[in-house]
């Protein structure tokens, strides 16, 4: 489509070095509070969302950040992008606490920090035509593009791969692929630095999914932004992040470059993620065996979150230590720099097939036993 | 070139709407007719300077020769003829077809006004609950339930001489456009609560939408939210509403107007040419004065309602009726 489209290069790359911290978050937590009781409402309990997490994320990166539903990785997005206040904590962009900024504070900054939405059919309003839907922020931030906000309207939807003619079409005249393409091109109207992407392709078509990823990564590499990337689908986070958090509960569990999370992974929980990715082998050639985890029983509850480890309910090492204190994340010893594991008694850095399968689903154990027998 | 170009042009939702809208046949012909209906509240004065008379003229005065001793036209149905369209009203003897117009002018200029102000206050209390919510949500939400609780036609009757006399002293003679003011203050009081319950549940479900966090990550305030985001997708329940309501207001208005606290003698009032109507005079001898304002009431209320159901259809094609 646009394959060999050159980008303009970001108005002042010059200003950042690659590797320097552009968003920091420190001891971020978000608490929703639960109301009930009857004739008086009043809070009765909190929901954990987000519980104290640390990320870093330098300029130009590409940083994934996966977990299973409910684990706070939108709430996340939703905080660094200001959607939702913190209970506690800290965002720096650039050094500058954003934490408390109100909206006018914030200004400056607004067109920096982007996102794109997981829905792409509740994400553009249906009363705009794509030009308006795309120069909206431009019009808010006053900005005011050479040859005008048209023609850089046109030059993002062929950046995105749309065609310049549709400006003045309708949301409901474009396919799900094609909206969040609008979309992405709404996040890049403000050239910002950072783009939140909350789960960008997981309402997609699995064909489309890797249209609009290779356009993510694109417009990454070749424009320099910074991606916070959330999703829970492992390879395409694989494919798209340099670094990656893995997000449990309301906690970063483990964090680390790409090839750490993903051949030498330590948390008893990351090494259950990556064994439940389904393994497809055409060739039927055999390959290196993997391990084969598959854990029992649901997330708890993060109203009421377990003492310790969070993830000590679901774990098969866990043991009394876990239970009462909970595992700091730090570098172990063997791990590259840069990778932090929270867990007491973490696995071995290796994501080869073990002696014996682990097990955890009764249901499922009992069937297996059963097909043994017979 | 020039071709291609008009192809590419997308077709809004508004756009869509009334293509959907004109292939309704039943939608059109109500239309039509409701527009006929305001062309002539428009131009009553104009149909009536070419037709020749006023309404306010007392021919009984001017031309006694057509009435009885009892102030009844003298010629059968009222008095129709080549000269009175609609016959003459027996007692004072006014033109029938020039009161009809102008009652009709009345009657929807009150609704119309009605209409307005419950609309602009339903939009502002509405949005406001359901985009800010919480507390003033909460209070805006018990208001209206406390305001769907008046039983309205009693309240409406009961009030009418009280907001009256709020303008003008009891022993004075109450001026016309206080009649007016009054009459749409009353309904205004008790009309808007419908539309603001419908906005208020339709922002709300929109302020969660993403486009308005979208709006919301470009830094947007939330004026602008408001106007560019919310208030372009409301405009289809405020349209469906008004088109529910204003027929509504014509018919509590005449309502009133027929029990006497609304408009009254000798300002003409579609309402009041019933209660008219049904006064023992005209009721015994002249049978026919009911049946203009009474027939044309009737075309006026259904073809409104069949266009707010067009309406609706058109713009909600998917649901069904």
């Amino acid at each position: 489509m646009t394959e060999d489209l050159v980008l303009p290069a970001p108005r002042d790359a010059v200003t950042d070095a690659p590797g320097e911290p552009l968003l920091e978050v420190e001891k971020l937590v978000k608490h929703f509070p639960v109301k009930g009781g009857f004739p008086i409402r009043r809070t009765v309990g909190q929901v954990q969302a987000v519980d104290g997490i640390d990320l870093t994320v330098h300029v130009g990166e590409s940083f994934g950040l996966v977990g299973e539903s409910g684990c706070g990785k939108s709430t996340t997005g939703r905080l660094i992008t200001k959607l939702l206040e913190p209970t506690r904590g800290r965002i720096s962009y650039r050094g500058k606490d954003i934490t408390r900024a109100t909206r006018r504070e914030l200004a400056p900054i607004r067109s920096e920090i982007q996102m794109i939405f997981q829905d792409p059919y509740a994400s553009l309003n249906p009363r705009q035509t794509v030009g308006k839907i795309i120069s909206g922020p431009m019009e808010i931030n006053g900005l005011q593009p050479d040859g005008g906000r048209e023609k850089r309207v046109r030059e993002l939807l062929e950046i995105v791969g749309l065609n310049p003619e549709h400006y003045n079409r309708f949301p409901h005249e474009f396919s799900g692929g094609q909206r969040q393409r609008i979309g992405v091109a709404r996040a890049l109207a403000l050239e910002p630095k950072l783009i939140v992407a909350d789960e960008p392709v997981s309402a997609l078509d699995v064909s489309i999914q890797a249209q609009v990823v290779n356009l993510l990564q694109k417009v990454q590499q070749e424009l320099g932004i910074a991606f916070l990337f959330i999703a829970h689908d492992l390879a395409v986070v694989r494919h798209f992040s340099q670094r990656v958090a893995v997000m449990y509960l309301g906690k970063v569990i483990e964090v680390g470059d790409r090839d750490s999370i993903y051949t030498r992974p330590r948390h008893p929980y990351t090494h259950a993620l990556l064994s439940a990715v389904p393994e497809v082998n055409i060739t039927g050639e055999e390959a290196a065996q993997r391990e084969r985890i598959r854990l029992a029983g649901d997330v708890p509850s993060p109203i009421s979150p377990p003492s310790g480890c969070r993830f000590r309910t679901r774990c098969w090492k866990a043991q009394d230590k876990c239970a009462s204190e909970e595992p700091p994340l730090v570098q172990l010893s063997g791990n590259h720099t840069g990778h932090l594991t929270a867990c007491h008694f973490p696995e071995d850095p290796t994501i080869e097939a073990r002696d014996e399968d682990i097990v955890l689903d009764p249901a499922l154990a009992a069937l297996e036993e059963g097909a043994e027998d017979d | 070139m020039k071709a291609e170009e008009e192809q590419l042009v997308g077709r809004s939702p508004g756009q869509l709407m009334w293509i959907r809208f004109k292939r309704d046949r039943t939608g059109v012909i109500s239309a039509s007719v409701v527009i006929f209906f305001f062309l002539i509240g428009l131009l009553a004065p104009v149909v009536s300077w070419l037709y020749g008379k006023n309404p306010y003229t007392v021919y009984a005065d001017e031309r006694p020769e057509l009435f009885d001793s009892a102030g009844v036209p003298v010629q059968p149905n009222g008095g129709i003829s080549g000269e009175f369209w609609f016959g003459l009203e027996p007692g004072n003897g006014y033109d029938v077809f020039t009161k009809l117009l102008y009652g009709i002018r009345t009657s929807l200029g009150i609704a119309v006004a009605v209409t307005l102000a419950t609309v602009l206050t339903g939009i502002i209390l509405g949005v406001t609950a359901g985009y800010l919510g919480g507390k003033a949500d909460y209070w805006i939400s018990r208001v209206i339930d406390f305001l769907l609780a008046f039983p309205a036609q009693l309240f409406f009757i009961a009030s009418m001489p009280v907001v009256v006399s709020l303008f003008v002293s009891p022993r004075d003679e109450t001026p016309v456009y206080v009649r007016v003011v009054a009459l749409i203050l009353v309904m205004w009081f008790l009309g808007w609560m419908s539309l603001g319950r419908i906005l208020r549940g339709t922002t709300l479900a929109l302020r969660e939408r993403e486009f308005i966090e979208a709006a919301k990550v470009s830094g947007a305030p939330p004026g602008r939210i408001i106007r560019k985001e919310i208030l372009p997708n409301v405009v289809t329940p405020i349209l469906v509403q008004s088109t529910y309501m204003l027929p509504n207001f014509v018919t509590a208005e005449a309502g009133l107007s027929f029990l006497g606290v609304g408009i009254v003698e000798p300002t003409p009032d579609w309402g009041q040419m019933f209660s008219k109507a049904s006064t023992e005079l005209v009721m015994q001898n002249d049978i026919t004065y009911m049946f203009f304002p009474g027939i044309s009431m009737i075309i006026f209320v259904v073809a409104f309602n069949l266009l707010g159901d067009s309406v609706r259809d058109a713009f909600d094609p998917k649901t069904a009726r």
